[in-house]
């Protein structure tokens, strides 16, 4: 369309373009900050005000020397990838089996099982019975807790179930001519047809996993060998204790100055991962929201 | 082929058999971790006690409910939880719609795809790391704290220690994590409204703001309605973890909100029986307010959210 360009919009065009700039702005500043401050003089560091826009003093790698070599950051780093990698595979493959099972017309159990499955969406029990619950099967501060009870959920599930509605009935059929079973027509047939829905709920459930500190917080308060990166760096951050990270370290009396960098390392290295990745993968998000919101 | 007869449940498990099979994980999943804290709620009538489990706790009726309506903090956690979701809905829900129709009138496309992918990035930041920015930032020569000093003219503090700053600061986080990512519904309800209502509106004379307040909005006022009503129902079942980061005991005055509550008397106090109550009251007003947002939803957009 071509259209007039008129005096008021240009200025309102002119404030969008500001108003676009300075909101990317505020998004990138705190990263950015973080960054530079990671590679700054810790001295500096100490009694500089505001942004630090660039490195402070002479660039250092030292605060990266004492994160990488730290054990409970590698261990928070590889219990962390256990946890993505099982949840993401694990998790999206019952889900495809349960999304495939509420999608089948001709199965009984179809409607009760769907109903049984939003119930839980509507009503839960609550954190301290699920607690109890968790203390009775003995899964606190046990690995498995983060490796089971986050498998399933009804939401996914029913994003999995309108992936598998959409498709048309004659691959099945035709599929079953073949003399296919139900597990051949699952996972050989049907399962590829949908996988962008799949690729969108691995997408989440990585992503959610790679963030989540609060199960983990509950329950494996004592047993930091499966805690995974967030619960290390809420220590750093949150509860300001940096000791498990700096002790050690040459100079003791450093250790004042040094946990301040040491705490902008350990941030870049636990979220410059996801940070590269997420450019790449946001348009399974996009798709995952527009399918969940609008459908779900 | 021949279509097979819908009789009995033998004969269906009979071609079924293998999902029959299958089911069985899923549903054992469910009631281990899902329906079983449910009746796990019987704990919430009893002075519960582990040691003793659920058969041996002695019951105490509607105690632990009385204990909390009538507690010294009830008025205070029910106001924070009410208000710190309410100015999530006034004020940023409305932007995060404003930054989709902004974004909307950019017409440079390489720029508006770097904003879009730039306003996901907070999205991606964790939870724990976003609030250990915030807790710097606030510090008492923190960055946001300089720029309210020498704007505003507040007296220099830890803006996290002071009650008065915390709903403010929970907005502007939720707002600076959640806008980008939240307008994503919005944006792509905003392109599948169909360019012929624009070009008709636009050969009737309609400029471009009258296009978005005629044409944009009302077309995507299905979706709004949607979020909206999705947000009023799922309210109370938003965990406290965000809130667990940022407060503490000199903000618990405005911050504690009951899923705070809750998680500090069950899992720290261990007072099982009462967290599990008021527990109970958050599930039996959530659900409430999920059915209550899914009948308005019906009634007003035409679509069911569940």
């Amino acid at each position: 369309m071509i259209e007039k360009v008129g005096p008021s919009r240009v200025i309102f065009n002119i404030l969008n373009y500001g108003f676009m700039i300075f909101f990317s702005f505020i998004c990138i500043v705190p990263i950015w900050h973080v960054v530079m401050a990671s590679v700054s003089d810790p001295r500096l560091l100490m009694s500089h005000a505001g942004i630090v826009w660039k490195p402070l003093g002479d660039i250092t790698a030292e605060g990266y020397r004492l994160v990488l070599q730290n054990k409970s950051i590698w261990m928070g780093y590889g219990n962390t990838l256990i946890y993505v990698i099982w949840n993401a595979v694990v998790g999206s493959l019952l889900t495809v089996i349960a999304g495939y099972l509420v999608s089948r017309k001709d199965f009984r159990l179809k409607n009760p099982l769907m109903i049984f499955i939003l119930f839980t969406m509507m009503f839960s029990g609550g954190l301290i019975p699920s607690y109890q619950v968790i203390r009775a099967l003995g899964l606190i501060n046990n690995r498995w807790v983060m490796m089971i009870p986050g498998l399933l959920n009804a939401f996914y599930i029913t994003m999995m179930k309108s992936g598998f509605e959409q498709l048309s009935d004659s691959y099945e059929e035709s599929a079953k001519l073949d003399g296919a079973g139900p597990m051949t027509i699952m996972f050989r047939i049907l399962a590829p047809l949908v996988k962008a829905n799949i690729v969108v709920i691995v997408m989440f459930i990585a992503v959610m996993q790679w963030n989540a500190w609060y199960p983990a917080s509950i329950y494996l308060p004592a047993a930091r060998d499966y805690w995974p990166l967030q619960l290390f760096l809420r220590e750093m951050l949150i509860q300001n204790d940096t000791a498990a990270v700096v002790m050690g370290s040459d100079a003791a009396a450093a250790a004042d100055f040094t946990s301040n960098l040491v705490k902008y390392c350990a941030v870049v290295v636990a979220t410059a991962p996801i940070l590269c990745i997420y450019p790449f993968i946001q348009k399974y998000f996009v798709t995952g929201v527009t399918l969940g919101g609008v459908k779900g | 082929m021949k279509k097979v007869k819908k009789g009995t449940w033998s004969h269906d498990f009979k071609i079924n058999r293998s999902l029959y099979f299958l089911t069985i994980p899923i549903v054992l999943y469910f009631l281990i971790f899902n329906y079983a804290p449910m009746f796990g709620l019987v704990i919430a009538f009893q002075n519960f006690k582990p040691t003793r489990g659920i058969l041996g706790s002695t019951f105490v009726g509607f105690q632990n409910f009385i204990d909390f309506f009538t507690g010294p903090n009830f008025g205070m956690i029910l106001r924070n939880t009410v208000v710190i979701n309410a100015l999530g809905l006034v004020i940023g829900f409305p932007l995060t719609i404003a930054f989709a129709l902004l974004l909307n009138e950019i017409y440079k496309k390489w720029f508006k795809k770097t904003v879009q992918t730039v306003s996901y990035l907070p999205y991606f930041v964790s939870m724990v790391v976003m609030c250990g920015l915030v807790i710097e930032f606030c510090a008492t020569n923190g960055v946001i704290t300089n720029v309210l000093v020498n704007v505003f003219h507040i007296s220099r503090e830890n803006l996290l220690q002071n009650p008065k700053y915390f709903w403010g600061i929970n907005l502007f986080t939720d707002i600076w994590q959640g806008l980008g990512y939240g307008s994503i519904i919005f944006i792509s309800a905003i392109t599948s409204v169909s360019s012929e209502l624009h070009e008709a509106a636009a050969i009737d004379g309609a400029g471009r703001w009258k296009r978005c307040i005629h044409v944009t909005i009302p077309s995507i006022m299905p979706t709004i309605v949607t979020m909206l009503v999705l947000k009023c129902g799922t309210m109370l079942s938003l965990g406290g973890d965000k809130i667990l980061l940022l407060y503490n005991p000199s903000t618990y005055e405005t911050a504690d909100i009951i899923a705070t509550h809750v998680q500090r008397m069950g899992i720290e106090k261990m007072q099982y029986g009462y967290s599990a109550a008021v527990g109970l009251f958050n599930s039996v007003v959530g659900t409430a307010l999920l059915l209550l947002s899914n009948y308005a939803s019906k009634k007003l957009a035409d679509t069911s959210i569940v």
